[in-house]
């Protein structure tokens, strides 16, 4: 159990890593470089599969952003919307009490001191906010007066309010200390006397009801809620921007009715900024309504969200690579494996049909064999004739002569044993110079019977030109016995073989092996050098000896083309290099 | 008796016709197909010794035409082919094959049987 669970484990191991190199057996292999297979395989499959999820993440991320962002804009519009309104509403109500107070009173009762400081008391027993009240006529001098502080008989004509109070009808300040020195708004309504001469009514507001107003909209620790003026000073006291009277870097706002929102930095942090103009219906204010609120203060929520996000994709993107890296490693794995085990199979079928030519060799060499053989064992028994039938003495010439033809006889075996011995040895691989006429004769004089007995014409054309070969004898060997051996099947009697060499180039030497036999069909020629492609009837060949030969020529750095016209011949064209590079072999 | 041998091998005919010679056999030689068949127009043999592998007419078809010009005539084959199995689909059974290397001795007796009949 637990073995098997081991061993399973071992197919998510990279095998090919611990791949040993065998020049014979790496020929056969159809993927050269497995750890390159393997990496491209994890990077193909990993960037198919990531990307996707990288750009659905991303759009996500803007989604989200886009969704905060416009909620961020609505909350502080709305915010400044409301405040505006409720500041807005602070100044007409106090203005609109002036308005009534002037229509109601007169100018008469106005300037009477008591009177004032009765309608004052009213006033801020009614609204609260107020700090004074004052008549001023059309010269700057204060008629009347009621408030706490003490401004009986001050003239106001230099004051920049006051020429504002006389143009307008009605009127409302910026925040300034004045005579007090204290912060204060003025609104004034400006009236006309029985007598045809304009008067003012002036009332102090203080900030602090203002502010308290205000404050009462400040939501959260982040937002920053206060008022300036079209120069961009402040009015009101702000938490990012300094106390009351400090001039701001706010972009000066140009009017509008509307609450607008807009981006900004604050000290180099990012802001969102919401602002409108105060106005009332009858009278426009000179402040401006400012909501400033950090916004990675406010994105809080979102950030999280994000790194949620963030680790979630970045898991995903873990696991996605390791199934990925582990299911590739599998496949190839597996591909290795049958790509091994090909290799092999094709190795061992390459032997199979070396041992096969052997055979065919030695059956070949074993008959002409006899053929000697029977000489000697004739001679030698006509020697012992000699002596048993005639009784001739030893130093007879024909005896001489005889034991003569017996040496020959064994000379021709062992010329015959050696040739075999020769093709066996030469299964190594070992770079030979080579006459390539004399190796087209050798193979040639094991079919010189059977050319004989069948009546085929042989002839070799290689002239002096064609320069000596350095290459591997043994194989070079081995295709010309499959190529003569498969000319000899296709002819019938009286046809030719044809071999003829040629030089090329100073590294390329050409070889026709040609034949006037069968030919091969048109549709059989593609599939020639297929491995098990055989038009041979059943199991008089294995198919593989074409294949075997244009893998032998591949290794020797050649090429192998062939013609063939059904009935006219069949022609092998062999290019092969004059010095084969020692790495083309291994 | 008269024997005729046929084969390309010349030496080792000449030397079959010689030791044959000494046993009493008289046994003339020719080295093809064609020359056997001229030579037995002109004088009679019992027996015809070939060998299967020639150039030219080989030696099942020399039979054949032998036969037809020397109905009588007894043949042995002789053949450097050691399997004997292939040949003997090709061959009519009646026919006698020896292999190469031969006997002399197992020759003479076969020769010395089917003259007999």
């Amino acid at each position: 159990m637990r073995e098997k669970f081991i061993s399973s484990l071992k197919n998510f191991w990279p095998e090919f890593h611990k791949h040993k190199q065998n020049v014979h057996l790496d020929f056969f292999y159809t993927f050269k470089d497995y750890w390159h297979l393997w990496t491209m395989s994890i990077f193909i499959l990993a960037v198919t599969a990531l990307i996707p999820l990288c750009i659905v993440t991303l759009i996500h991320y803007q989604l989200i952003q886009k969704s905060v962002d416009s909620e961020l804009n609505l909350r502080t519009e709305r915010l400044t919307s409301n405040a505006k309104r409720s500041i807005a509403f602070f100044m007409e109500e106090r203005l609109n009490a002036l308005i009534f107070t002037v229509d109601e009173m007169g100018y008469e009762q106005l300037i009477d001191n008591k009177k004032l400081a009765e309608i004052l008391k009213n006033l801020k027993h009614g609204f609260g906010g107020l700090s004074d009240l004052s008549v001023i006529d059309t010269d700057g001098n204060q008629v009347a007066y009621a408030g706490s502080f003490n401004l009986e008989g001050k003239n106001y004509k230099d004051q920049p309010w006051f020429a504002q109070g006389l143009k307008n009808k009605y009127f409302i300040s910026e925040v300034f200390t004045g005579y007090r020195d204290v912060p204060h708004i003025i609104i004034s309504v400006r009236s006309i006397r029985p007598d045809g001469s304009i008067f003012i009514l002036r009332a102090t507001l203080d900030t602090e009801r203002l502010m308290q107003t205000l404050a009462s909209y400040k939501t959260g620790e982040y937002a920053d809620i206060f008022l300036v003026n079209n120069k961009g000073v402040l009015q009101t006291p702000s938490v990012h921007y300094g106390d009351i009277f400090t001039r701001t870097d706010l972009k000066i706002f140009n009017y509008s009715i509307r609450t607008e929102v807009s981006m900004a930095t604050c000290q180099g942090v990012p802001v969102i900024l919401g602002h409108s103009f105060i106005s009332t219906d009858t009278v426009i204010t000179p402040f401006i309504l400012v909501v400033s609120k950090k916004k990675v203060d406010m994105m809080y929520a979102w950030l999280e969200l994000r790194q949620n996000i963030n680790w979630a994709v970045g898991i995903s993107i873990l696991l996605i690579v390791l199934v990925i890296t582990l299911a590739s490693t599998f496949m190839i794995n597996k591909l290795y494996r049958v790509d091994k085990e090909k290799a092999e199979t094709m190795l061992q079928m390459e032997q199979n049909q070396q041992l096969a030519s052997i055979g065919q060799l030695a059956a070949g060499v074993a008959h002409e064999i006899n053929n000697p053989l029977a000489l000697i064992n004739q001679t030698a028994g006509y020697v012992k004739d000699l002596f048993s039938f005639e009784e001739k003495a030893i130093n007879d010439a024909e005896i001489v002569e005889n034991i003569d033809s017996i040496l020959d006889a064994v000379d021709r075996c062992a010329t015959i044993t050696q040739q075999l011995l020769g093709f066996v040895r030469q299964f190594d691989i070992k770079i030979k110079k080579i006459n390539l006429r004399k190796l087209v004769n050798d193979v040639l004089s094991f079919y010189k019977k059977e050319a004989e007995y069948r009546g085929i014409s042989v002839t070799v054309d290689i002239p002096d030109s064609v320069p000596e070969m350095k290459t591997d004898k043994g194989k070079l060997q081995q295709i010309l016995v499959n190529l003569i051996n498969n000319a000899f099947q296709a002819v019938d009697e009286g046809c030719c073989v044809d071999i003829i060499g040629s030089r090329i180039d100073a590294k390329t030497i050409e070889l026709v092996i040609q034949d006037t036999g069968c030919g091969i069909p048109e549709e059989s020629l593609v599939k020639i050098h297929e491995p098990f492609f055989s038009t041979k009837q059943e199991k008089m060949g294995t198919g593989l000896g074409l294949s075997i030969t244009y893998g032998l020529v591949k290794k020797l750095g050649g090429n192998i083309s062939v013609q063939s016209t059904e009935g006219v011949g069949t022609s092998f064209t062999l290019t092969l290099p004059v010095k084969i590079q020692e790495e083309e072999l291994a | 008796m008269k024997v005729i041998l046929v084969d390309d091998e010349q030496k080792f005919i000449n030397m079959l016709a010689k030791r044959l010679a000494f046993r009493g056999i008289q046994a003339d030689t020719v080295f093809s197909g064609e020359d056997a068949i001229q030579k037995i127009q002109h004088s009679d043999y019992d027996v015809a010794v070939l060998d299967i592998k020639m150039p030219g007419i080989s030696g099942l078809e020399l039979k054949k035409k032998l036969s037809s010009l020397a109905p009588e005539l007894k043949f042995i084959f002789v053949t450097g082919h050691g399997a004997k199995n292939t040949l003997e689909n090709d061959l009519i059974k009646k026919d006698i094959f020896l292999s190469k290397p031969l006997n002399i001795d197992t020759l003479i007796k076969i020769i010395n049987e089917i003259t007999k009949k």
